[in-house]
């Protein structure tokens, strides 16, 4: 804490004495700020029927404030904040906290990810952090989770000096619930980069992260979750050549203990002095590698990216490691622009490690747009992944192939008064998998149509469109036909003050030879632009679903609605 | 004078079958991968010593740890072992931290490189033995006990469709979204849940802020199946008013970050002692866009 008021007394002293320097300051402030109002609710009958679950708060409130305030062309103040009304979490460390369930204190309600409340000034190269950050220093150090507390961002010429320091995690006891709280152990996390950077040239980096679990943090404890500590050292070095060529990498190595509650050892080297070894302790290295050309018409580049079964980083809290897998992708614009193509070619090869059982996973993909002329186009797309594996005591492997296949064919034509734009799709999909236990493979094949109409008149401010489709799935012992009719209409009302658009969707359900299910569905948005600076934004929604008699009780239905009204004020004092 | 050492040695031997302590261990059969994650889970291995009538003897534990051809990959330190007086009579129950103290064992080769890398050794057939022994000259105490056990981790599912970033045709989408993910690695032996949830990622927000923090559109559980196909009856109008024009628009998309969680049988996190420790996979990322052409650009 007192490393943080040193950072931000000498901060603010250094912006005094730069800002009574200047003489007459240009001050100005510009951002947005706002407040937002979500609804939901949901009937269904027959009263007590539970077969479908509310899937969005009851209300919520969002507000926003982000304004920027620039004293002179030096020293910028932005503030970033957001923030809910009531706590929404269902995954991660803070699942549990609902509405209606326990309370957050402070330390949990400033952490929880539904707010953000940061401050960055800005005095020429050098940015002081507080508050929630969301840094991401590199791909294998850290991160993509936000963490409350202070640091700075100081680039002198090409120089790069990075420090943050805060609390990604509060500490949260388990509660047995309803609802249950899985609880998690407050963590703190570090980061420190040092680096040369020149933008479009080059990027070298040294990078150090840091992340560590409070042992004694919740009461109870987590059931499932150990607490952990984590150090990641990594180095990234990026290099832009003339002609659009590339080079970058990032090695890294991770030492991560995955409880701290196990026994400390000596027959696991520590890595003093940021980490302690304990009986849990394990050390990898991860590294990632590309290699290409960017251009205007035509890029190519492969990539690879390596992770060691023990590499872990507190950054990256969702990270899978414990793969290698490489791709080749390419892009090429040709027959003046009008012909396009995005493809990739891969592989990924999981337990390199060998400590669990090898499996391969082939993964291509095709997209191939053509503009023939005017009025015709073709966009034709293939995706394939294959996944193999041994499974381990059973009789036979894992085997899972999937193939998507689709072409989408567009016309539009065109008279004085209107454009008319057609368009059809289809998409093919079949994904076959293997039974480990009898070997024998099921099929599951999908075809999807899909006819859409879209005119668009030269005169008349209001914009139609209209959609057909058609899916059916095939699987063994079930059967799933979609039929969807859809039409949207926009238009300006109110001297083109506020924009309508509405929505209605009909979709028919049949499973096997069960009774078709009915949904239909109606949406409308009003933006109004009450002046230039504050507008008035609704979208109304509802959702009804009534089952023939693929479940008990037959009949069941449900009414879901949802409302999401806001206001939001643009404001700069330099354009009044 | 021979016949009298062997009697003198027959009887030292009966003196020492009298002394011995009577050992029974209990060992999943399939127990975590990681051996350090044995200690917090006290069904994993349970050793129990019925202290004999006679002597009260300060004895240690040795643990080996063999591949089931017999030979020894990793064995405890018998110098800085810690010892235990089993009383006269009394049955002691000890869990995996006394029987198995990583602190104290010392394995071989490779296996020492899997388990300073990974904390998990190569998956295979093992064999894991136990017997006391007398301090101080590790005379053997008690009878030998083995129990076999297969050591594989967990590898969890990747996500795969919806490709990562992938665009998606809101004309579709709002019908039905098809998601895939490869199965857990190895197969378990009791049924395993793919819990899949699905999150919208609101304006001002960063993705995993958005798993972290709001009421997912999509929470279910999916059993003995690597494809859902969801059906999300929701409007994907875009909340802004788009005009739209086939030449001029602006596309405004709707972002969704989803991901699988894999559960046991009893609805517990699969493979609790890596990474997250919710047996969560990597999340991805998906559009739903209203411009067709726009997919696979």
């Amino acid at each position: 804490m007192n490393k943080i008021k040193i950072i931000l007394t000498g901060f603010i002293l250094l912006n005094t004495a730069a800002y009574a320097q200047t003489k007459k300051p240009d001050f100005s402030v510009s951002g947005t700020m706002g407040v937002t109002y979500e609804g939901y609710g949901l009937n269904r009958n027959p009263s007590g029927w539970m077969g479908y679950t509310p899937r969005r708060p009851w209300n919520q409130v969002r507000f926003n404030f982000m304004p920027n305030f620039q004293f002179d062309k030096n020293f910028s103040l932005p503030f970033n904040i957001s923030m809910a009304a009531l706590p929404t979490n269902f995954a991660g460390p803070y699942s549990g906290f609902i509405p209606g369930g326990p309370k957050q204190d402070f330390k949990q309600w400033i952490t929880n990810p539904v707010n953000n409340i940061a401050v960055n000034p800005k005095y020429k190269w050098a940015e002081l952090q507080l508050g929630t950050q969301y840094l991401k220093y590199s791909e294998l150090s850290t991160g993509d989770i936000g963490i409350f507390g202070a640091g700075f961002d100081l680039r002198p010429k090409s120089y790069r000096i990075k420090f943050f320091t805060g609390v990604s995690q509060a500490g949260i006891s388990y509660f047995s619930g309803p609802p249950t709280i899985a609880g998690a152990y407050k963590r703190r996390n570090w980061m420190f980069q040092l680096g040369k950077e020149k933008e479009g040239k080059y990027e070298i980096s040294l990078n150090i992260a840091k992340g560590k679990d409070f042992v004694n943090s919740s009461a109870p404890p987590p059931i499932t979750i150990k607490p952990q500590e984590a150090v990641i050292i990594s180095l990234l070095s990026n290099v832009y050549f003339k002609k659009g060529w590339y080079v970058k990498m990032e090695g890294a190595q991770s030492v991560f203990t995955r409880d701290l509650t196990s026994p400390a050892t000596l027959l696991i080297k520590s890595f003093d002095p940021f980490i302690k070894a304990h009986t849990s302790t394990v050390r990898d290295y991860a590294a990632t590698a590309a290699i290409g050309k960017k251009g205007k018409n035509f890029d190519l580049g492969i990539s690879s990216k390596y992770f060691g079964a023990g590499f872990q980083t507190a950054g990256y809290p969702y990270l899978q490691p414990d793969r290698f897998d490489y791709l080749l992708n390419t892009k090429w614009n040709t027959w003046k622009n009008k012909m396009n193509i995005v493809a990739s070619l891969g592989q990924r090869v999981n337990n390199i490690s060998n400590t669990t059982l090898k499996a391969n996973q082939f993964i291509g993909n095709l997209n191939w747009f053509t503009q023939f002329n005017d009025q015709w186009s073709l966009n034709i797309n293939y995706n394939n992944f294959g996944f193999q594996s041994a499974s381990g005591l059973n009789p036979y492997g894992i085997k899972n192939v999937s193939n998507d296949f689709g072409f989408s064919p567009t016309y539009i034509w065109s008279n004085t008064k209107m454009s008319n734009m057609l368009s059809f799709s289809y998409n093919y999909s079949k994904y076959d998998e293997r039974d480990v236990l009898t070997g024998l493979t099921t099929g599951n094949n999908t075809h999807t149509a899909l006819f859409t109409y879209v005119p668009s008149y030269f005169t008349k401010d209001f914009s139609p469109d209209f959609s057909v489709m058609y899916f059916y799935n095939d699987v063994l012992l079930a059967k799933t036909t979609l039929f969807t009719m859809s039409s949207g209409l926009g238009m300006p009302v109110a001297k083109k003050k506020v924009q309508l658009r509405g929505q209605l969707q009909y979709n028919f359900v049949k499973s096997n030879t069960f009774k078709n299910d009915n949904n239909l569905i109606a949406s409308i948005s009003a933006n109004w632009k009450i002046n230039k600076q504050f507008s008035w934004n609704t979208f109304l929604s509802t959702n009804y679903f009534k089952y023939g008699n693929s479940i008990l009780p037959n009949g069941a239905n449900y009414l879901e609605s949802a409302c999401r009204t806001g206001f939001q004020y643009k404001f700069d004092t330099k354009k009044k | 004078m021979k016949i009298t050492g062997m009697i003198i040695c027959l009887l030292a031997t009966i003196q020492s079958l009298f002394a011995q302590v009577n050992i029974n261990m209990f060992l999943a059969g399939r127990p975590p991968a990681n051996l350090s994650e044995w200690a917090n889970r006290r069904e994993v291995l349970n050793f129990i010593m019925n202290g004999s009538q006679s002597d009260q003897l300060v004895v240690k534990i040795k643990t080996e740890i063999k591949t089931l051809d017999g030979t020894v990959i990793g064995s405890v330190n018998l110098n800085t072992a810690k010892s235990f007086t089993p009383l006269p009579g009394v049955s002691t129950i000890l869990g995996s931290l006394d029987v198995m103290p990583l602190e104290n064992m010392i394995f071989l080769g490779k296996y020492q490189a899997a388990l300073a890398k990974t904390g998990k050794l190569p998956a295979d057939n093992y064999m894991l033995c136990l017997q006391l022994v007398r301090l101080p000259d590790y005379v053997p105490a008690s009878n030998l006990v083995c129990k076999n056990f297969y050591l594989a981790a967990y590898q969890l599912p990747i996500l795969m469709m919806p490709a990562n970033e992938q665009k998606l045709y809101s004309k579709i989408a709002q019908s039905a979204i098809t998601f895939r993910w490869t199965p857990v690695v190895p197969n378990p032996t009791t049924t395993v849940a793919y819990r899949l949830q699905v999150f919208e990622v609101l304006e001002n927000q960063q993705d995993v802020q958005a798993l972290r923090s709001n009421q997912p559109l999509l929470d279910k559980n999916i059993v003995g199946a690597t494809q859902f196909i969801w059906q999300p009856q929701l409007s994907m109008m875009p909340y802004e008013n788009e005009i739209f024009d086939s030449t001029k628009t602006k596309i405004k998309d709707k972002k969704f970050i989803w991901i699988i969680q894999t559960l046991d049988n009893l609805g517990m996190p699969l493979n609790q002692s890596d990474g997250n420790g919710e047996s969560r996979s990597e999340p991805r990322i998906f559009f739903v866009t209203d411009r067709e052409s726009s997919i696979g650009k």
